[in-house]
């Protein structure tokens, strides 16, 4: 086995079993620190893998979060069944969106992202449709259910949390693996040459771009059903800014790194309570030497290894 | 038609400090391909290092109105480049080999700092410029009223923008300037010493941001240290509308933001303002994707 | 310095320990919760002057009849993710009842994460009027919700004799909230509401709004907005060369808003707010102000911060007449039995939903030397 194999199994041992050693406040951190790497492995996809230069993935989020809010609170869908629909509300948004834009350069794109956020944010708050309750957000979002039993403690939303973290994790490195995270990697690397090859490059851009819309449209409705109240400041650029952080300094590209960022950029202002209107400036210093020390990431992705007799034998048997 | 000249004036009053910021993300932008995320904060130091100069030496009494603006301006400007420098030297100079991002999130990491270290210096609460420094007199010009420190305000940006033009298009070392912007490795093999002339930039960026604060703190009155984020957020949207690098694209940029948000505000929506102008933003760039003033390259390869 | 804050934090710490592992003393332990962090940090760091100095005081005198107290106070950054996280640790930590918190999504946020662990919450700055219309049973406030203050506004712009009113809001769910009441009640009153709209807060320059405003002939402008704002207004405004009148909610009773505006451009400004401290000539409301200022050497600034005192205030008294340091005790006690405590901020009773009762609001008007007068 190898020693990466072996830290993977300690760490989702140490995972499983965590909450019977940690208190409920430090249970609800754990799930933050869940529900940001959901969403920082989804902008993974965007920025990591693409190269995609995106700072507004919260406009998806709020997607996925508002669009379980309003359907549960008006029509009394039960949430775990929004999931889907919250994911691919989000995703046509994304595609609506970044189908006119997605051939920006990098700085331009930024900007644009941006701007989509505070757009979305800004009709949030000005309660477009009548529907989004403005300012005030929208309450009284229920708990979810599986099986009949009410997921409502922050034990209990642990564990639903981080299976879904964990499935995200398996189809994300799979996903990675499979020709489409090549071809993403091989436009990430050089875009030209990309394009030589035959790469369709908007398409395999736009596909990305979906791909982590949907998943943060999905994650979107369990952040709605873990604090049954949401509002618009949740969903704001500061917000984008954090998750765009996690990313570069757990190391784009990399899901082991991205993990890492999550729980440093959520944990870290945790652990600083004790500094109380202090502890966000000892973060900001510590994010400035995190990169100058690590400056290509915390843990960034490791070269691709191909071993020669396997890609033969795999020729051979196709 | 009344309103809509005192509205572009509204708007052009407005968009005069914005280009002023932008101009310091431009020139990074343009040396380092950096996006100084921290240089909103930078622009916010320079308007509290302006009221604590300003309330500790009482210049005003001593020398004069003018002379003491004049004087402030220096010295905050001054200040702030030293600011700036530091920063580069500290947050930026470490990572000029790595990817670009790197740079990003220690400019974030840097913004977060500035602004939390102005709340710990000054405290969370605002602060205010004290009153009737400046006269407040208003003139008449087309039937439209506008007050007399608006105009020298905005008239102050232009001066210093088109200093900044002539000193980067015309002497020796605005051309370094230029020729570290288009290829640092053929600078360097021309004997420029590009780390001086990126310091440098990170002198004059900060300093005209600086001097930006400094003009809202007078004019405005009221500062506060989660300001520069805002500001920022919209000069760096200027500089972006303009074609980021581009120095009269800044120029262009920053008066034009303000413009769409003194027109959206006043014949659409007040609350939908923002909005709009990222709108017009993103539309402008669909259709001239490196924006108003921008060079049409391809990405480099 | 550095060595010195180790050694006071091990003290505190020691001090802690022996405090519960001894139980030579009874303590009561209460949760503050406010925004230390972010855009609403100023508020947030003057409620835990107020409160840490109104605890001190309390210990100093021996504790609540003999009871000590232990404030553990918690940053919510202003934002409903964090509150939701603060709030879960205070759960952690054994207390008997919380106060805050500012804003009402934020306060929202943490509304069930008490309400799950049966703690008392007196809720501070949070106005917006449904977070007690869901009956949770130890959920209170010491301030006075929207709908009161917007029927105040309503009736006072009527006295004044205003017809043609312009409603200026600044799209938080409090300044909607106090905005849309006011213009629903005018509405059904007759009166015609030339402009209603969101300006976007922080900004520097309201020029542009305020030209807009001015061009649709208001009798009077009602912000309902806070006050860094509202001095910005009326300072531009001025310097427009426009004097109509305008009035101004609650969050713009700060004395900063002299300051910004300037004492021309202020004068004849109205605003509706529960009396502050030195509006009352009860002995507390006296003795909090000369305490208030020996401590941090200058006067407190919002009256929300002053709510964090009150909170603090009724949840001492409720210790000091129960003897109980258990929640439902508490918030019985509070609900049912106090009646016209002196507050700071006039009297103080709740009524069943939590909600402080009695007409609160006072119309003042600001004078040529930029003092707050209390308007008969």
């Amino acid at each position: 086995m190898k020693p990466t194999q072996i830290f993977a199994i300690l760490f989702a041992a140490l995972m499983a079993t965590c909450p019977f050693f940690l208190n409920a406040y430090w249970t609800d951190v754990m799930n933050n620190v869940g529900i940001y790497a959901i969403l920082a492995l989804s902008l993974n996809v965007i920025l990591g893998h693409a190269g995609l230069f995106h700072m507004g993935h919260a406009a998806f989020y709020a997607i996925g979060a508002y669009l379980t809010a309003i359907l549960n609170t008006q029509y009394g869908v039960p949430v775990l069944w929004l999931i889907l629909p919250a994911g691919l509300m989000a995703g046509f948004f994304a595609l609506i969106v970044a189908r006119p834009i997605i051939h920006l350069r990098g700085d331009y794109l930024l900007i644009v992202t941006i701007g989509i956020v505070e757009i979305v944010r800004i009709a949030l708050i000005n309660n477009v449709f009548d529907i989004t309750g403005g300012a005030n957000g929208i309450y009284g979002i229920s708990r979810p259910m599986l099986f009949g039993f009410k997921i409502a403690k922050p034990f209990h939303f642990y564990y639903l949390i981080w299976s879904f973290a964990a499935l995200t994790i398996f189809l994300l490195i799979r996903l990675e693996h499979s020709r489409f995270g090549r071809a993403l990697h091989y436009i990430k690397e050089d875009e030209v040459a990309a394009g030589g090859c035959g790469i369709n490059i908007a398409r395999y851009k736009l596909e990305a771009f979906v791909i982590g819309a949907v998943w943060a449209g999905m994650c979107g409705t369990i952040y709605a059903s873990k604090m049954t109240i949401i509002a618009p400041e949740s969903f704001s650029f500061d917000e984008s800014v954090i998750l765009f952080t996690i990313v570069i300094l757990g190391g784009a590209g990399s899901i082991p790194g991205v993990i890492l960022g999550s729980f440093l950029l959520v944990g870290l202002p945790e652990v600083f309570r004790g500094f109380a209107e202090y502890r966000m400036l000892i973060f900001g210093a510590a994010m400035m030497a995190m990169m100058i020390f690590r400056n290509r990431g915390l843990l960034p992705p490791r070269p691709k290894r191909y071993k020669l007799g396997e890609i033969a034998s795999a020729g051979g048997a196709k | 038609m009344e309103q809509f000249f005192q509205q572009l004036t509204n708007g052009l009053a407005v968009g005069g400090i914005y280009a002023l910021i932008a101009l310091g993300y431009t020139m990074v932008y343009g040396v380092l391909k950096l996006i100084n995320f921290a240089h909103g904060d930078l622009f916010s130091i320079g308007a509290y290092l302006g009221l604590t100069l300003l309330l500790s030496m009482g210049l005003f009494d001593k020398i004069g109105a003018l002379a003491s603006v004049l004087l402030l301006v220096v010295m905050v400007m001054v200040l702030v480049a030293i600011i700036g420098a530091l920063l580069e030297r500290v947050a930026y100079k470490p990572l000029r080999q790595s990817h670009r991002l790197t740079a990003v999130v220690s400019a974030l990491g840097a913004s977060i700092f500035f602004q939390n270290a102005i709340m710990a210096i000054y405290g969370p609460g605002l602060l205010v410029y004290p009153h009737d420094l400046l006269p407040r007199i208003a003139v008449n010009i087309f039937g439209v009223d506008i007050p007399l420190m608006r105009i020298v305000m905005f008239l102050a940006s232009v001066v210093l923008m088109a200093a900044l033009y002539f000193f980067i298009q015309k002497t020796k070392i605005g051309t370094a300037i230029r020729a570290v912007a288009i290829d640092q490795g053929a600078a360097r093999l021309m004997g420029i010493n590009v780390d001086r002339v990126i310091m440098l930039v990170f002198c004059i960026g900060p300093a005209l941001g600086g001097s930006a604060g400094l003009m809202v703190g007078l004019y405005y009155g009221q500062i506060n240290f989660n300001m520069g984020w805002m500001y920022g957020l919209k000069a760096f949207t200027a500089a972006i509308l303009g074609g980021i690098g581009n120095i009269p694209g800044a120029m262009l940029g920053g008066l034009l933001l303000g413009v769409i948000e003194a027109m959206g505000a006043a014949y659409i929506s007040i609350a939908w303002k923002d909005a709009l102008s990222f709108g017009v933003l993103i539309l402008i760039l669909i259709a001239r994707p490196t924006g108003l003033l921008g060079e049409r390259v391809a990405e480099k390869v | 310095m550095k060595q010195r804050i180790c050694t006071l934090v091990c003290l505190s710490v020691m001090v802690c320990m022996l405090g519960m592992g001894t139980g030579w003393a009874k303590t009561v332990r209460i949760g503050l919760m406010c925004p230390l962090t972010g855009s609403w940090a100023s508020e947030g760091q003057d409620m835990k002057q107020i409160v840490e100095m109104l605890v001190a005081q309390s210990n100093e005198a021996g504790g609540i009849n003999g009871i000590q107290v232990d404030l553990v106070v918690e940053d919510d950054g202003g934002d409903p993710r964090q509150a939701a996280l603060a709030a879960t640790r205070l759960t952690t930590k054994d207390i008997a009842a919380v106060i805050g918190t500012y804003g009402s999504s934020v306060t929202e946020a943490s509304q069930n994460i008490y309400a799950e662990s049966d703690i008392l919450q007196v809720a501070t700055g949070s106005t917006a009027i449904r977070l007690t219309e869901k009956g949770l049973p130890l959920f209170m406030r010491t301030c006075p919700r929207d709908d009161e203050q917007g029927m105040v506004a309503a009736k006072t712009l009527d006295k004044l004799g205003f017809k043609k009113i312009a409603i200026l809001h600044d799209n938080t769910s409090y300044a909607k909230g106090l905005a849309d009441e006011a213009k629903a009640l005018l509405k059904s009153e007759g009166k015609e509401i030339v402009f209603f709209d969101a300006l976007t807060p922080g900004e520097r320059d309201y020029n542009a709004i305020l030209t807009k405003l001015k061009s649709s002939v208001p009798d009077v402008l009602f912000f309902t907005g806070y006050y860094p704002e509202a001095g910005m207004i009326l300072r531009q405004k001025m310097d427009m060369g426009w004097n109509v009148p305008m009035l101004g909610g609650d969050a713009t009773n700060n004395p900063d808003l002299v300051k910004i505006a300037g004492e021309k451009a202020a004068e004849g400004y109205m605003f509706l707010s529960p009396p502050v401290p030195g509006d009352l000539n009860t002995p507390e409301a006296k003795k909090f102000l000369t305490d208030y200022k020996a401590a941090y050497g200058k006067a407190p600034g919002s009256v929300w911060a002053v709510l964090a005192g009150d909170a603090y205030r009724v949840i001492a008294e409720a210790v000091a007449q129960t003897g109980a340091t258990k929640s439902d005790k508490l918030a019985a006690y509070l609900k049912h039995d106090l009646k016209d405590f002196s507050g700071l901020t006039g009297k103080i009773s709740f009524n069943d939903k939590g909600d402080r009762v009695g007409d609160l609001y006072r119309v003042y008007k600001v004078d040529a030397a930029g003092k707050f007068i209390l308007q008969p």
